[in-house]
């Protein structure tokens, strides 16, 4: 990396890739997801489920790291969108046939679906902040599981058929390599867009709303609509996230969408680092999602965790020790801590 | 109609719960009272006493103290309350005062997760749904009649949240922390220790978690999930508003009829709509009133 600044175009300055590291890490990331089928297919669906819970998660970072208004109904939004689907379909297949492919249609509007009900999520945010607008993000997460029990899902247990899921020969359902390019494919999309969206006019204004909503409705912003985008727009992710949730567990219950999901997003946003909206959630997803699919059958067989009851109590106490540690001493997350491991390098060997 | 008999027995149930649900929201009001945030680790301080009390009491009982094991268990999970709470102090809110809220609300969603896992470790083999040895008495009032669990319930949240009002009405102690709670800087500039007496509101607030959750144990039996009951007795301390202490006996109460008798009367179209109606209660509170009924009412400057 280049210790000076060498930019003589705006458009240079603004743009995704700068360095050359850039395009090499590109390159190489682009090899690795295309490649990463020939790993088999449990790499497969450990990439699946961290691609969905990665999409999840950065429409999190958008409504919490970069608009300021924390959520804790990301997990319930989740389940909006794989409901939507599930529904949908089980509708269709009710009333004359499930057409083929179907369900891949339904992936947008099961974004649309759950931004418009995380319109009604975010609702109290006109009125409230901080701690306030947290409780109410955990009671509509409660109420949209209530509806999932009681109403939606009675029978705690939905399908997608397999028809819906089939296009063109292809089975885009389970942990198939055909669900992996798409599912790999729209978490790229979706993480262009939302680091897009941090650098216009709409990311300013969630930015100043974040930092001073007062001052932001002073200098003209409109609040209420900055902050109704933020919480449509996060839902948004989580809607798409929990549709390709649902093609990709083809059964499905409420059990998945419930409180514990919504702080473990939150928890993966905040220890990955909600300052930075991509690369905080694909690290925070990676180490508490994918690294705990990881290490599960490991600390089940180590000696002694059957004497504090279990691997959950291992992973109970490392998720908090790690949460709470980020957030006492390294508010800036695991982005903060590779920030400095990025800085001492660029000055090494000659560092003061 | 409803009949008279089934009405008094649905009014002490409701009145049994809210109470509980009072002493349970208590430690929420202390806390936001003395560092003005949400403690969301709450509710497993909750779990954590719930499941000491029950190894505490089991283990007694195999030592042939069977009829003093509930009691003993109960005292030995107030002291790990306190304890929890003090802890969560000096390791939690004291390095984050002053941070935003998002801050707080993390960490202590952090610490929830590690006092889940301790309870867990606590717990091994009886993290499952039990209940507590209690004596087999049972009085008759009428149609109403209560039995151990009820007096366990009553005794305990009734007591935890008497012995917590006077302690902040009436006591040296309790004007000392309403004036840190209020102002720390004008409190320590009169020479008092601000840091202990955050502190000790902090452990007040999960020894009153702690008899509470077994309060609410001894009515509903132990179970791995009963953490939920206390976000429901969020409910509660926001209608009395975060920063009344006893303002929460009216909410606790409130809560309780809501809940016990949106339970029954609408049993028939929308079962189990108890469990939803205290967060929708929550929704009107934030949306209507957001300060509660006794809460003061924060006026942002910029």
């Amino acid at each position: 990396m280049p210790a000076g600044v060498f930019k003589e175009r705006y458009s240079q300055l603004m743009a995704h890739l700068r360095y050359p590291i850039h395009w090499a890490g590109l390159v190489a990331g682009l090899a690795l997801l295309l490649a990463l089928p020939l790993a088999g297919s449990y790499a497969m669906s450990l990439a699946i489920d961290a691609a969905i819970f990665f999409v999840a998660a950065v429409g999190l970072a958008v409504t919490t790291g970069l608009a300021g208004q924390i959520s804790l109904a990301q997990g319930a939004l989740l389940g909006v969108g794989a409901y939507t689907v599930a529904k949908t379909l089980e509708f269709l297949a009710a009333h004359g046939g499930v057409p083929e492919g179907s369900a891949l249609l339904l992936i947008p509007a099961a974004g649309l679906v759950a931004a418009a009900v995380g319109l009604l999520v975010g609702l109290p945010s006109f009125k409230l902040k901080g701690y306030y607008l947290a409780m109410a993000s955990i009671a509509a997460q409660a109420v949209l599981m209530y509806l999932f029990q009681r109403v939606i899902d009675p029978n705690q247990g939905v399908t997608v058929p397999d028809k819906a899921m089939t296009l063109g020969g292809l089975y885009f359902g389970g942990g198939g390599a055909a669900l992996y390019y798409l599912t790999i494919g729209v978490a790229a999309v979706m993480a262009l867009v939302a680091a897009n969206i941090g650098r216009s006019s709409i990311g300013r204004a969630f930015k100043a709303v974040r930092d001073n909503d007062v001052s932001a409705s002073i200098v003209g912003i409109d609040v209420a609509k900055a902050k109704a985008l933020a919480f449509a727009v996060g839902a948004f992710y989580a809607g798409v996230a929990g549709a390709l949730y649902a093609l990709y567990n083809i059964s499905f219950g409420w059990d998945a969408f419930g409180l514990d999901t919504s702080i473990e997003l939150l928890a993966i946003v905040l220890v990955g680092g909600a300052s930075r909206i991509i690369w905080g959630p694909l690290l925070g997803v990676l180490l508490l999602h994918t690294g705990w699919s990881l290490l599960d059958d490991v600390v089940s067989g180590l000696p002694g965790v059957g004497l504090i009851g279990g691997a959950d109590t291992v992973k109970y106490l490392v998720f908090g020790l790690l949460v709470a540690g980020f957030v006492v001493g390294e508010p800036d997350g695991l982005v903060g801590v590779l920030r400095r491991v990025k800085e001492y390098f660029r000055l090494w060997p000659f560092s003061y | 109609m409803v009949d008279s008999a089934a009405l008094a027995v649905i009014t002490f149930q409701s009145t049994v719960i809210g109470l509980v649900f009072a002493a349970l929201g208590l430690g929420f009001n202390i806390v936001y009272r003395v560092s003005k945030s949400i403690n969301l680790a709450h509710p497993a301080i909750v779990l954590l006493a719930v499941y000491v009390t029950l190894v505490a009491s089991s283990y007694l009982a195999s030592h042939g103290l069977a009829s003093l094991g509930f009691a003993l268990g109960t005292l030995v999970a107030a002291v790990v309350g306190f304890a929890t709470g003090v802890a969560m102090e000096i390791t939690i809110a004291r390095p984050l005062r002053g941070r935003p809220p998002v801050a707080l609300i993390a960490a202590t969603l952090g610490a929830y997760y590690i006092l889940k896992g301790v309870a867990k470790a606590v717990a091994r083999d009886m993290w499952t749904t039990a209940s507590y040895r209690l004596p087999g008495i049972s009085i008759s009032l009428g149609p109403v009649v209560v039995d151990a669990t009820d007096i366990a319930a009553i005794v305990l949240a009734g007591g935890t949240l008497a012995a917590l009002i006077v302690l902040h009405r009436f006591t040296r102690l309790g004007v000392a922390m309403r004036a840190v709670a209020e102002d720390p800087y004008g409190a320590s500039a009169y020479g008092l220790p601000v840091k202990t007496l955050t502190m000790l509101s902090w452990g007040l607030a999960g020894l009153a978690g702690a008899l509470a959750g077994v309060a609410l144990a001894s009515k509903t039996g132990v179970e791995p999930s009963i953490d939920l009951y206390v976000l429901e007795a969020l409910a509660a301390s926001l209608l009395a508003g975060l920063d009344s202490v006893a303002g929460i006996v009216v909410g606790g109460l409130a809560l309780g009829f809501v809940r016990q008798m949106s339970n029954y009367f609408l049993m028939s179209w929308l079962p189990g709509f108890g469990d939803a109606a205290a967060f929708i209660l929550m929704l009107l509170v934030l949306l209507v009133k957001p300060y509660g009924l006794f809460g003061t009412e924060r006026i942002e400057r910029v």
